[in-house]
């Protein structure tokens, strides 16, 4: 998939702007506050209907504006194949947010997700390995959302139980009745957690890969810790099982806490350091670059992800990753993403030196006080 | 406050129904024949005064008792849990239920603070404890959202020890409908329900 066209209208402070993308991509080059980053947000929003960056909807509108609208032309790589306009708008006054596929509004918004097939690679990904374990099941969650079938109607389901049922346990409702909450909890958390620990096994070797690559030899492992053990749990069934009883057991300790304590909602994904000895986890024991180098390696194995599950070369969005980085690990993330299968890439740097991927092949664009000149 | 305020404020907070329709539909009975808005408000009120819940099943009623508990050819070793008494009326229309009904008046909905205390259940489990064993069978047919779900299995809980089969109102595929047309939490939960044929 490549993106062909956007046009962008009153997001942030880009204006409004109509933009042919070349097939190779670009490399958006400016000063910092021009608006680089809010150009690759413009374009992940058409990913995910929301910001990279965590911004709320009614922040990307333009100051003095009422409503913004990013619009994308997708040309799949088969030329044959027609090509496809995704749409998002969102309304400040109503807080109303409108999708559109071809014209059409999809029936459910979900179904609008993903058609972009874009990976972002942004400095605040260190947070991804520095942060605490929610900000890596944000990671999973809209990397299986996107990529596997039924993930985030269980995970939305999850979320629907779980704070009813914390409800009846803040408010001291008797045990059968904080029980009659479980069924749906466990069905759709087991899903949850199934997938989770599926793909962490199924990319933790492309994870110590990616990650030996850019470090020059060094050693890390991916490992999901969920935490409801799921030792000796093989089928959907016998996860349901493992939740069901550690829920049980963990009843006294909800009821006197208010709320659900055991769940995929406090799992983990550890990432960790292969040292001689022992191994060390990264989020206390890292450097910073050897956080940031986790941090590019698990946005890797979220792209392979999209090359493998989607059979599309997916757009690459770079946001200044560069910057911090030692010379020889960004010479090797570059060898990686040139090796790579990876289609479209748009980076955003500062300066002209600072373009390093596809030096000689990508275009230049300028942005300045939002305005972007080809 | 003028009469016609009044009555547009009245309209506006049903279910529905906006300033501007409320103001349509006064405009409307304003244009119409008296007669017909004189019959309209006499259904109100009687509505008003005659209709209240069944004491048994808390089905709509003129009477103490509903039509269907009166009905000595209904069956009374079944009974079907709704959550609301508009929800009788649709099973009812289907003409394949010969049993007895049970308004919930709701659903386990702790957001919005109902518990088993703010609904019908006591009376439930009275209603199977009095008969002795006469309840052979309890079909839930709360709705298949998240709180409809769970209810049930809280009702589950409730009536199984007291002796009646307890079963769930099938879910899948509507009937006529394209399977490509159908979500896929549906059809999972139709592949899971399956029948031998």
């Amino acid at each position: 998939m490549r993106l062909s066209g956007l046009a962008i209208r009153h997001f942030r402070n880009l204006g409004s702007q109509e933009l042919e993308l070349p097939s190779e991509g670009v490399a958006l080059i400016g000063d910092n506050a021009q608006g680089k980053s809010n150009f690759l947000e413009a374009i992940y929003y058409l990913e995910t209907l929301r910001s990279f960056r965590g911004a709320r909807d009614q922040e990307l509108i333009s100051f003095e504006e009422g409503v913004f609208r990013v619009a994308g032309t997708m040309q799949p790589t088969d030329a044959s194949v027609r090509s496809e306009v995704v749409a998002a708008a969102f309304e400040r006054r109503g807080k109303r947010k409108k999708v559109t596929v071809d014209g059409a509004e999809p029936v459910r918004m979900g179904d609008a997700l993903g058609h972009l097939a874009a990976v972002v690679f942004s400095p605040a990904d260190i947070d991804l390995v520095s942060g605490g374990p929610s900000e890596r099941r944000r990671f999973i969650d809209i990397v299986l959302s996107l990529n596997q079938p039924g993930y985030m109607s269980a995970l939305q389901g999850y979320r629907k139980v779980l704070v009813r049922r914390n409800a009846s346990l803040k408010t001291g409702q008797p045990g059968a009745v904080v029980q009659a909450w479980d069924k749906g909890l466990v069905t759709a958390g087991a899903v949850v957690m199934g997938a989770r620990r599926d793909w962490v096994q199924g990319r933790g070797g492309a994870f110590g890969d990616y990650y030996r690559r850019v470090s020059n030899g060094e050693g890390a492992r991916m490992a999901y810790r969920p935490n409801v053990s799921l030792e000796g749990a093989t089928s959907g069934e016998d996860i349901c099982a493992a939740f069901q009883e550690a829920l049980s057991a963990s009843s006294e300790r909800e009821r006197r806490m208010g709320t659900t304590v055991v769940g995929p909602h406090r799992d983990d994904i550890l990432l960790r350091l292969e040292d001689a000895d022992d191994e060390l986890d990264l989020r206390t024991y890292g450097s910073g670059g050897q956080r940031r180098t986790a941090a590019l390696a698990l946005r890797l194995v979220e792209a392979q992800t999209i090359r493998d599950t989607r059979s599309q070369r997916p757009l690459i969005l770079l946001d200044d990753v560069f910057a911090e980085l030692d010379e020889g690990r960004s010479e090797r993330v570059l060898e990686l993403m040139e090796a790579e299968e990876t289609g479209q890439v748009v980076l955003t740097a500062p300066k002209e030196a600072d373009v390093r991927l596809r030096r000689d092949s990508l275009p230049r664009w300028r942005i300045e006080s939002g305005k972007i000149s080809t | 406050m003028s009469v016609i305020d009044t009555l547009t404020g009245e309209f506006a907070r049903l279910p529905g129904v906006g300033p501007k329709t409320a103001l349509r539909l006064v405009h409307h009975l304003m244009k119409g024949k008296k007669d017909d808005t004189r019959r309209l408000a006499r259904a109100m009120v009687e509505l008003a005064d005659r209709v209240r819940s069944c004491d048994v099943c808390g089905n709509f009623s003129e009477d103490a008792l509903c039509e269907i508990c009166s009905n000595p050819r209904r069956d009374q070793g079944i009974l079907c849990v709704v959550e609301e008494a508009y929800e009788v009326g649709a099973i009812e229309r289907t003409g394949q239920f010969r049993g007895l009904f049970h308004v919930l008046g709701g659903r386990l909905s702790p957001l919005d603070g109902i518990g088993p205390d703010e609904l019908h259940m006591d009376s439930l489990l009275a209603r199977i404890r009095d008969v002795e064993g006469r309840v052979r069978e309890v079909i839930v047919a709360t709705n298949s959202s998240v709180e409809g779900e769970a209810t049930a299995v809280y009702l589950e809980q409730e009536i199984r020890p007291l002796g009646p089969t307890v079963t769930r109102l099938a879910r899948g595929i509507p009937v006529g409908s394209d399977l490509e047309y159908v979500d896929g939490t549906t059809i999972a939960q139709a592949l899971a329900g399956r029948r031998e044929m």
